[in-house]
């Protein structure tokens, strides 16, 4: 697997070694592989779309549509990203405490006592901040381990979320009206998207990128997640760039939070951790998408790729089999991909050493 | 974690030094749970009852089963967060076995525990043989496993399973002296894996993988093995938990199962294993479900908001890990 700190080397190189780089580049480079995949999944979808095996078509407009269940799927990703790649057993397992808590705040806020849209979605982001700031403190200042600290903040966040507004969701008509806010918008010659898409999901990528990929804080990040010792004696403050990538995973998951109260008009009091949950999928998608769990090694793009594979690989098994048993192979889905990932991983990886 | 505690290989020869092997965070545990008992015991009429001990001993003896085996595997420095689909295919498998074949006891718990060493065999293996990170491939199989046993659970119920497995369940004839049969079973495990663990070689090699895997190679620990057979232990484990559920509802549910490894990594690491590997026992995690169910049971009883009950479990845990944290940097500090 390339990482980001890999330099390239300058110097040209004979024919025969250029054209195992593309080899090696097509086959250990996470995005060309998700690319592949991709491609895959939709012309097979495609030719059974055509050949009327689906109980709807699967076309442009269908996929479109699907984009408002990719936006918070990539939105927790990202946030799982920016703590696994700061390293030393980063994960967040409180995502899902934190949408649940979160939302049903932004319910009060919103629907009992009438703060205006803006504030009460400042509010979410801050309120999902300031969550992900107390996992940062136990994690980055008081040094215990991520695992550990998120699985008792998820249980404490989803704990207290379930004995507000008495387990009952808040679906007021103002509430309700919220739902206008994930509406399509068309575009000239696309077919119509979902306005979060470009509301949320655009401007949340770009930050993210810029963040990761072109920011001091990023690489100060994947400083601390390759070698911490290392990034200690570059004098980067480990605590304070760990706490923030903490924070960040936390904002991200108060904005998920809003998100999910416009897309279903309700607040619910276990949006983030009902069935599976939103935690283990985030999870998924951020390893499918190449951020090694090791710390260190992950791209936005990545993310983004595994988001839209996992999104529309769901759709188009809804289209494949009735409810019951496309939510079976979804799970089947998710699961086989993210060991067909973790597994092609490790054979190319051996493969990519010899031919090297 | 590549500290070395020479003292805590030490075999225990004399009687002195078995009481010495219940460690600091054992013996804080003891405590707490004497204080909340007393307390309880005190404040509420009902707490120290004893059908309130049965049952809080019985509702948490699944979570102490697996979490035997998931010490085990945390001592290693791995983890598996697959365990509550593992149950969920164990239920479902049992729970039509016994409906529509009417197998008995014995070999309810044979095929529970074969179906159970079979999931655990493959986290295992896949996790030994390629190095890929324990949470990654038990994240897969947490969502294959649940889509098998939604597949086998077909549609329907699986409801009114004759009572074969009452007496591993939560009913009368589940007892001996007054304590669910399930409790006795989790006990009996819990100190044979503890003597294993503290006084077999093989036992004393998970903690020096979970210390240092490379150093244990080079010792001549026969890293792979040991690692598959502590995700195998945590398999059967669950595959006995899958038995002990049924038997106290005869319903097997589509979502059953579902959050149970969170409950056990929780109870686990309230027992003072650290995640980081090479340190842990199974009495520690014994004590830790066993104030898990206390915590539970005082919510209900003093009528709490029943999702309370999880906010506490949330603060032992961090308060369980802290005093780790704090008492290993005094020890750095020595």
């Amino acid at each position: 697997m390339s990482t980001d700190v890999d330099i390239e080397p300058a110097t040209a190189q004979p024919a025969h070694a250029r054209r195992s780089s593309v080899l090696r580049w097509l086959l250990t480079d996470r995005v060309a592989l998700l690319i592949i995949l991709l491609v895959i999944l939709l012309v097979w979808f495609r030719a059974l779309s055509v050949g009327d095996y689906l109980l709807a078509p699967f076309d442009a407009t269908y996929l479109a549509s699907n984009l408002a269940y990719f936006v918070p799927t990539f939105l927790l990703a990202i946030g799982e990203a920016f703590v696994i790649i700061g390293g030393r057993g980063g994960i967040d397992l409180s995502v899902g405490g934190t949408v649940s808590l979160v939302g049903i705040v932004f319910g009060y806020e919103y629907a009992f006592w009438n703060w205006p849209l803006w504030l009460a979605v400042l509010a979410a982001i801050a309120g999902g901040a300031a969550l992900g700031a107390v996992n940062g403190l136990l994690i980055a200042v008081l040094r215990i381990p991520a695992l550990i600290a998120t699985l008792a903040t998820s249980y404490a966040y989803s704990s207290i979320a379930l004995t507000l507004h008495n387990s009952a969701p808040i679906s007021t008509p103002r509430i309700q009206g919220l739902i206008s806010l994930t509406g399509a918008v068309e575009l000239p010659g696309l077919p119509a998207i979902p306005l979060q898409v470009l509301m949320i999901f655009l401007p949340a990528a770009v930050i993210a990128w810029f963040l990761l990929h072109r920011s001091t804080y990023g690489r100060r990040l994947y400083a601390l997640g390759t070698n911490e010792t290392a990034a200690r004696f570059a004098a980067i403050s480990v605590a304070r760039t760990r706490f923030t990538a903490f924070l960040l995973s936390g904002a991200l998951a108060g904005l998920v939070a809003f998100l999910t109260v416009a897309q279903f008009a309700s607040a619910a009091t276990d949006a983030g951790t009902s069935g599976a949950g939103m935690t283990l999928p985030a999870i998924t998608v951020a390893v499918l998408g190449g951020v090694a769990i090791s710390g260190g090694t992950g791209r936005v793009g990545g993310a983004l790729l595994a988001a839209l594979l996992v999104t529309w690989l769901n759709a188009g098994i809804l289209l494949l089999f009735n409810n019951d048993q496309s939510s079976k192979l979804q799970l089947f889905a998710l699961g086989g991909l993210l060991l067909l990932a973790a597994l092609l991983n490790f054979f190319i990886g051996r493969f990519a050493r010899r031919i090297r | 974690m590549t500290t070395l505690r020479p003292q805590r290989t030490e075999q225990p020869r004399s009687w002195h030094s078995l009481v010495s092997a219940v460690e600091g965070q054992e013996l804080v545990l003891i405590g707490v749970i004497v204080l909340l008992w007393v307390g309880l015991g005190v404040g509420t009429p009902t707490f120290l009852s004893g059908i309130n001990i049965q049952n809080i001993l019985f509702s948490v003896a699944p979570i102490a089963l697996i979490g035997i085996g998931m010490t085990a595997v945390i001592v290693t420095g791995g983890i598996d967060v697959s365990v509550g689909s593992g149950v969920a295919v164990v239920m479902v498998v049992i729970g039509k076995m016994i409906e529509d074949q009417h197998i008995g006891l014995g070999p309810a718990l044979l095929l529970a525990v074969l179906v159970g060493a079979l999931l655990g065999v493959c986290n295992g293996v896949i996790i030994a043989l390629t190095g890929i990170s324990p949470i990654v491939v038990t994240f897969a199989t947490l969502n294959l496993f649940r889509f098998l046993s939604l597949e086998i659970f077909g549609r329907g119920n699986i409801d009114g399973v004759p009572d074969t497995l009452g007496p591993v369940g939560g009913g009368g004839s589940g007892r001996f002296i007054g304590v669910p049969n399930a409790w006795w079973l989790s006990v009996l495990i819990a100190a044979a894996v503890w003597v294993y663990m503290r006084q077999r070689p093989s036992g004393r090699h998970w903690y020096a993988i979970g210390g240092d895997a490379g150093a244990a190679r080079l010792a001549g620990v026969r890293v792979r093995h040991r690692v598959i057979a502590a995700y195998l232990l945590v398999g059967v484990l669950a595959g006995v938990a899958g038995c002990v559920l049924i038997g106290s509802g005869g319903t097997v549910q589509q979502n059953s199962g579902t959050g149970l490894e969170l409950e056990v990594i929780a109870a686990v690491v309230i027992g003072g294993t650290s995640i980081l590997g090479g340190r842990g026992t199974v009495l520690g995690t014994l004590l830790g479900t066993v104030l898990v169910g206390t915590v539970t049971s005082a919510v209900t009883i003093l009528k709490w908001p029943s999702q309370l009950a999880n906010l506490f479990v949330g603060i032992f845990v961090l308060l369980a890990v802290g005093t780790d944290v704090l008492r290993e940097r005094r020890r750095r500090a020595l």
